[in-house]
């Protein structure tokens, strides 16, 4: 693609990022969400194979459902109350509409069907990209709905770690274990949605920070399927010894980083007298977390059978920038002891 | 006019059932044109003029208009119009399916509701939504510059989609 063009893209998916972040009217918000999904459209069919542009489409038309949810929310929502404003709702129906837009929109179960399959048919740079920028602006607009449907949000909750868990037990492809492990955490940030705000950006961002070091790594080491994490260990050992690392990091293990906010949403939920959620969602990541040590146990606990010459690392340096990299790794490992600074950052 | 808003409505609902009939894309989209322009009418008449004039212009005169390219894409030797079987199988169940709904709502308070409130001595309607196309303009106009912009980029994201001949993303180009 030319340069001119997707430098116009990436900046257009900056821009409706930044117009959802900065709308107080419902309608400026939306146009945000529909910039980010046209933007993204030619990256993600750049490639022009067959299960590119599968994926695009089916990108396509869920992103355009949820956006014409979102728009027939907000009008329902401009009738009912007589005014636009995303902060002053009153009604709780335009509220659940609202969140289920938004829901189908990023993924969360049992809207969650599109995402896999969207994912496995890009590239891992793209795919990066729409696991992460493109989660921010719906979750800017989920942190504003109040009053939101207690209900709805703990069962949107609870069904996307099950699902998240349990559908990606059966998966080799990497790009497809990412998307689950992607509906897992969603389904994380919108359990503690109603009771704190503050913790569910605590997770996004540490979703984020690791989900971007998972695939960083894969596209270092040019993995899309386990068998391929078999022979990451010639190609960048150091990598290769702190991926398990990361990926018990994005398990949610202690005393790496990812616990920081399995642990704060599971303290809320006691703290608001709900047990059995709390006994259910930490019992649903551990179905993630089989997943996550099996990746693990492929990469770095084992070594497969190789011939002797596949073995040794003669590769060339690769040409790819590894500081980014390198950052979001130290904070997937290191960001648990500054839990107290952070919390405090997010709740001032 | 009460006389007028009946054909308007009757115009419509035919007209949907002939889209809905699931003829061949082409016909469809003549039920369409018909649907709409009828639907523009009624927009008038409940003073929504403004809406409606837009209406025409990006509905029919845009999006029907590239929809037509893209079936002429797809074109057959034999398109099923609406003499066809099963199409004509469709428009009677449809029409069945009208009258019995429309029998639901028969009589009473239901007659009246669809007869514009403000009616003048003669033919001429005002008013309805001067007020907010004005607000538009001028309170939402940084929003009309942002749609604006917006249109440019999908221009630029469908030229990029669709660029390549057979070897881009669109096999029957």
């Amino acid at each position: 693609m030319s340069p001119m063009l997707s430098s116009t893209l990436l900046f257009a998916l900056g821009i409706g990022t930044t117009i959802t972040f900065a709308s107080s009217h419902w309608f400026l918000a939306w146009m945000g969400l529909e910039i980010n999904t046209l933007a993204i459209l030619p990256l993600m069919a750049q490639y022009h194979h067959p299960r590119a542009v599968e994926a695009t489409l089916k990108y396509f038309l869920t992103q355009a459902t949820a956006a014409s949810t979102l728009l027939f929310a907000t009008t329902t929502n401009a009738w009912l109350t007589g005014q636009w404003d995303i902060q002053h709702m009153t009604h709780p129906l335009p509220a659940t509409l609202f969140t289920l837009a938004l829901a189908l929109k990023v993924g969360l179960a049992p809207l969650h069907i599109w995402l896999p399959e969207v994912l496995q048919g890009l590239d891992l740079g793209t795919g990066l990209i729409m696991s992460t920028w493109q989660k921010l602006a719906p979750f800017a607009l989920l942190i504003q709905i109040y009053p939101a449907n207690s209900t709805l949000l703990i069962i949107l909750g609870l069904a996307s770690t099950l699902v998240g868990g349990w559908g990606g037990l059966n998966q080799t492809q990497l790009r497809k274990i990412l998307a689950y492990s992607s509906v897992a955490h969603l389904g994380w940030m919108v359990l503690v949605l109603q009771f704190s705000p503050a913790l569910t950006l605590l997770t996004l961002l540490m979703y984020l920070i690791m989900t971007f070091s998972t695939f960083l790594a894969f596209k270092l080491t040019n993995a899309t399927n386990i068998n391929a994490l078999a022979t990451a260990w010639t190609k960048a050992p150091a990598l290769t010894a702190l991926m398990p690392l990361v990926l018990l990091s994005l398990g949610g293990l202690p005393p790496l980083s990812g616990f920081m906010p399995k642990w704060l949403i599971l303290q809320e939920l006691s703290k608001q007298d709900l047990a059995l959620t709390a006994t259910l969602a930490a019992l649903t990541a551990l179905l993630s977390l089989y997943f996550y040590l099996r990746l693990s146990y492929a990469m770095a606990l084992t070594m497969f059978p190789n011939t002797p010459t596949g073995t040794p690392p003669w590769r060339f340096q690769s040409s790819q920038v590894t500081f980014p990299l390198a950052i979001s790794v130290t904070a997937t490992l290191m960001l648990l002891p500054l839990t107290p600074t952070i919390t405090a950052l997010l709740t001032s | 006019m009460t006389y007028i808003m009946c054909l308007l409505l009757f115009g419509l609902v035919v007209g949907v059932v002939a889209v809905a009939s699931n003829p061949s894309p082409y016909f469809a989209a003549l039920g369409l044109v018909v649907v709409a322009g009828l639907g523009c009418g009624v927009l008038v008449w409940h003073g929504g003029h403004y809406l409606s004039l837009i209406l025409f212009l990006i509905y029919l005169g845009g999006m029907l208009v590239v929809f037509a390219y893209s079936a002429a894409l797809a074109a057959e030797p034999y398109p099923e119009g609406w003499g066809s079987g099963e199409v004509v199988a469709y428009i009677f169940v449809y029409l069945v399916g009208v009258v019995a709904v429309s029998g639901l709502f028969w009589g009473g308070w239901y007659e009246t509701s669809w007869v514009p409130v403000d009616e003048l001595g003669e033919m001429s309607v005002l008013r309805g939504d001067s007020g907010g196309v004005a607000l538009m303009y001028g309170g939402g106009g940084g929003m009309l510059v942002v749609g604006a912009w917006v249109l440019l980029l999908t221009l630029f994201v469908v030229l990029e989609l669709t660029r390549g001949l057979s070897r881009g993303s669109l096999r029957a180009v």
